[in-house]
């Protein structure tokens, strides 16, 4: 199953539609991580993504391997939800 | 006042022979103690009685004191005991030290002028620890939960960045000199006068000096000159910087040169200063290709070595790769100039200035990341001048010892020692800060002399390091595994380093100074916090520590690197080394080690550029390794026991080889150093397919 991991933080002027983001995926069951890069779990975890924008959002498949990116931007909903299901 | 008349002589520090008076110990507790007359008074006839009872005709002035320290601590007078106490060494040490070489630092050789230097380390080091810092802080460094780097110049900062354009534009006008130089009008002296500044700013530097775009600013001076004249002013620059054994301590001036093929954004629009320090009414960006000629021949001599072949240790040349090299014309041969040199001498650094980056690169692997108000500095360069205060490192490895494998205690130990770190930065900085206020009658009369409406030292700017020892260590006994290992062990490495880069930032606003972390250096620190762990956290240490514990030679794995003896692709090592970087601002470096394998220039600029594409690491370089012959003077690729060369085989070789991030005779490296070296695993084999693979 894919992971939709979502970093941000908590003063990036995009990363409240991406906390929206994550609450619609999680009613529509997609299994989904977000990351707050302020804590160093979040901020660990985004280096070993390389993140340099906020927010970006990833998603992965099963072997943690990289389907999809969004980096300093926030898809539609549907956009997730078509990669997700698709697969 | 009462007079005693003791027939007594006592040899005194001012080298005379004076007649005893009692007087002179309560004149010295009233004036480095806090301690009250009668009290003092006392003390001093108690000493005196006991001199007198012992039936001695001389006594020393050190042994006087040392009689009046036993009766402070019979008193209970610690705190007057420690402000009395005496700095000095046995005399069994300085025997010792006059004659066997100090192996602390590799850069330091073996003479008088070493012995002078040591000796007189050893001396501030003590007053660091009663005087500069307190006690907490003094004992958390001795018992080696943190290190304070170079105690023995604790009157001065760690190091400093700048560039040429401060000597172009004000010439060569130093406090108290005896003569003072106009701006230079030839390149020769413009040479000569970065050579004296540079010597003159090691005197007031613990650590690296280094300079920026060098080949960029010497440019307005080059035009006109043939090509043979470059080069050899080029010769002239590699020679004198690597032959200044002279200055301190007999000391080589560790000095960085950093230069660019192309020029760099924040240089293009820059007015350029030419001879007489005045201004060409050209912009760099008109200079390029001076600019280029130099740098290239800079390499040509790099390539050739030294009198006999061998790699030069210093200046070290940090060549920056940024977006715009790629896209400034030559670029591919001058990488391939560069990657020749890398393989050939491994002199060349490749410093990765990605995105919108832009840094000045010194010492081992130090940087100062340019910022907004930096780049505005950038159209008067004189004016960017950059420096570390201090560098102190923490022993990870003994947090995680104490933490056994408890998560919150592993992070509020780490927390509790970085603030212990910045408590330590905050007293050294009030200690500069006393001597700066002095100004130019005062110790660090460089450092305020103001030429530009603001002294040298740019001390609300400065840098405060704070360096990793042992992440991987740390991570072996917390997890079970080394960072190598385990995606897990490496994103568990990446919370930890994660987590002192977010205290950075949050020292950062409570205490309005700069702290970074660096990856340190740590050339003698790996080894001390080793063996202080090996002594104090043992069997659990000896399970983790790296190197040969039979021998002595341990160490613990340094800053964020992987497991040094790990048969790691160096590809995937430079990936996962590199993960780490962007949270270590002020500097990283991963270590490709050569070995005696001869690369081909193609297989390194292939590396080169691989990293610099799919990477975050910060900067790479690449080491071979080579045995010079005493006797015969040829020198080979490799470490031999004994000379190569048929007709030769002396045993009198030196091997040379990369030490944390300099060339150096392996001769002089401590014993945790020589461990690592054991252990390294050199990538000749990887090299060697990427040959077959070019040649194919």
């Amino acid at each position: 199953m894919d992971t939709v991991k979502i970093f941000y933080k908590d003063d990036c002027p995009l990363c409240p539609s991406a906390k929206k983001l994550k609450d619609n995926l999680k009613q529509h069951m997609v299994n989904t991580l977000s990351y707050n890069v302020g804590t160093a779990e979040g901020l660990a975890e985004a280096t070993f993504y390389r993140v340099m924008a906020l927010p970006t959002i990833l998603i992965e498949d099963d072997g943690e391997n990289l389907v999809k990116e969004w980096r300093g931007t926030v898809p539609k909903i549907e956009e997730v939800l078509y990669i997700v299901n698709k697969r | 006042m009462e007079t005693t008349d003791l027939n007594l002589f006592v040899r005194t520090s001012e080298e005379t022979i004076s007649d005893w008076n009692r007087e002179k110990i309560v004149d010295a507790l009233i004036r480095e103690t806090f301690i009250d007359l009668d009290t003092a008074t006392e003390i001093s006839k108690e000493v005196e009685g006991m001199i007198r009872k012992s039936g001695v005709k001389v006594v020393t002035a050190p042994l006087i004191r040392e009689l009046v320290n036993a009766k402070l601590i019979e008193k209970g007078l610690e705190d007057a005991r420690r402000k009395h106490t005496r700095l000095g060494m046995p005399i069994y040490d300085v025997d010792s030290l006059i004659l066997h070489p100090n192996k602390e630092n590799a850069n330091v050789p073996h003479g008088p002028e070493a012995t002078n230097l040591t000796l007189a380390e050893r001396i501030k080091k003590e007053y660091a620890l009663l005087s500069v810092f307190s006690l907490d802080v003094a004992d958390a460094h001795m018992n080696g939960d943190i290190h304070l780097h170079d105690l023995g110049f604790v009157d001065r900062p760690y190091c400093s960045g700048q560039s040429l354009e401060y000597i172009k534009k004000f010439g060569l006008n130093l406090p108290h000199s005896l003569s003072m130089a106009k701006p230079a009008k030839h390149p020769e002296v413009l040479l000569a006068h970065l050579i004296k500044f540079a010597a003159a700013l090691q005197s007031n530097f613990a650590g690296a000096i280094g300079w920026d775009a060098v080949n960029i600013f010497f440019a307005p001076y080059l035009e006109g000159m043939s090509d043979e004249e470059v080069k050899q002013l080029a010769q002239m620059l590699v020679f004198e910087f690597s032959q200044q054994a002279v200055a301190r301590g007999g000391q080589a001036i560790f000095s960085d040169i950093n230069l660019y093929w192309e020029v760099p954004k924040h240089f293009v629009d820059t007015p350029a200063i030419g001879p007489s320090g005045k201004f060409t009414g050209k912009t760099y960006g008109d200079y390029e290709k001076e600019a280029q000629r130099f740098v290239w021949k800079l390499f040509e001599v790099y390539k050739e070595g030294d009198g006999s072949g061998r790699p030069f240790f210093f200046p070290k040349p940090l060549v920056h790769i940024t977006e715009k090299f790629f896209k400034t014309e030559g670029n591919m041969d001058f990488l391939y100039h560069i990657c020749d040199v890398a393989a050939d001498k491994g002199n060349t650094y490749f410093v990765f200035d990605r995105g919108e980056t832009a840094k000045i690169s010194e010492c081992c692997r130090l940087s100062f990341k340019l910022e907004e108000k930096d780049l505005l500095d950038a159209k008067q360069p004189w004016r960017m001048r950059y420096c570390a205060l201090q560098n102190v490192s923490i022993n990870l490895p003994r947090i995680a010892y104490a933490a056994k494998k408890d998560d919150t205690k592993l992070f509020n130990l780490l927390g509790e020692r970085f603030l212990l770190a910045v408590k330590a930065h905050k007293q050294k900085r009030a200690f500069l800060e006393k001597l700066l206020s002095l100004g130019e009658n005062g110790p660090l009369s460089l450092l305020t002399m103001n030429r530009d409406g603001m002294p040298y030292l740019r001390f609300n700017r400065a840098s405060h390091l704070i360096g990793m020892v042992g992440l991987n260590e740390m991570v072996q006994v917390h997890t079970g595994e080394e960072l190598h290992e385990s995606k897990r062990a490496l994103k568990f490495g990446l919370k930890i380093i994660a987590h002192m880069k977010l205290l950075t930032e949050k020292m950062e606003k409570q205490e309005g100074i700069k702290v970074v972390l660096e990856q340190t250096p740590a050339e003698s620190t790996s080894y001390r916090f080793a063996k202080l762990d090996l002594h104090h956290f043992s069997p659990l240490s000896a399970r983790v520590i790296k190197g040969d514990i039979s021998t002595g030679e341990v160490y613990y794995t340094n800053s964020t690197h992987l497991n040094i003896k790990s048969h790691i692709n160096p590809i995937e090592r430079v990936t996962n080394e590199g993960i780490f970087h962007p949270l270590i601002e002020a500097g990283s470096i991963s270590h490709i080690w050569l070995g005696e394998s001869h690369p081909t220039k193609e297989a390194i600029a292939d590396f080169v550029l691989k990293t610099f594409k799919y990477t975050t690491n910060d900067q790479i370089a690449f080491s071979p390794e080579f045995t010079i012959c005493n006797r015969c003077g040829k020198t080979f690729r490799g470490l031999h026991e004994f000379c190569p060369s048929p007709t030769c085989h002396s045993y009198d070789v030196d091997g040379i080889t990369r030490i944390t991030g300099y060339f150096t005779k392996i001769s002089g490296w401590n014993k945790g150093k020589l461990g690592e070296l054991k252990d390294r695993y050199r990538n000749g084999e990887y090299f060697s397919k990427k040959m077959l693979v070019a040649n194919e």
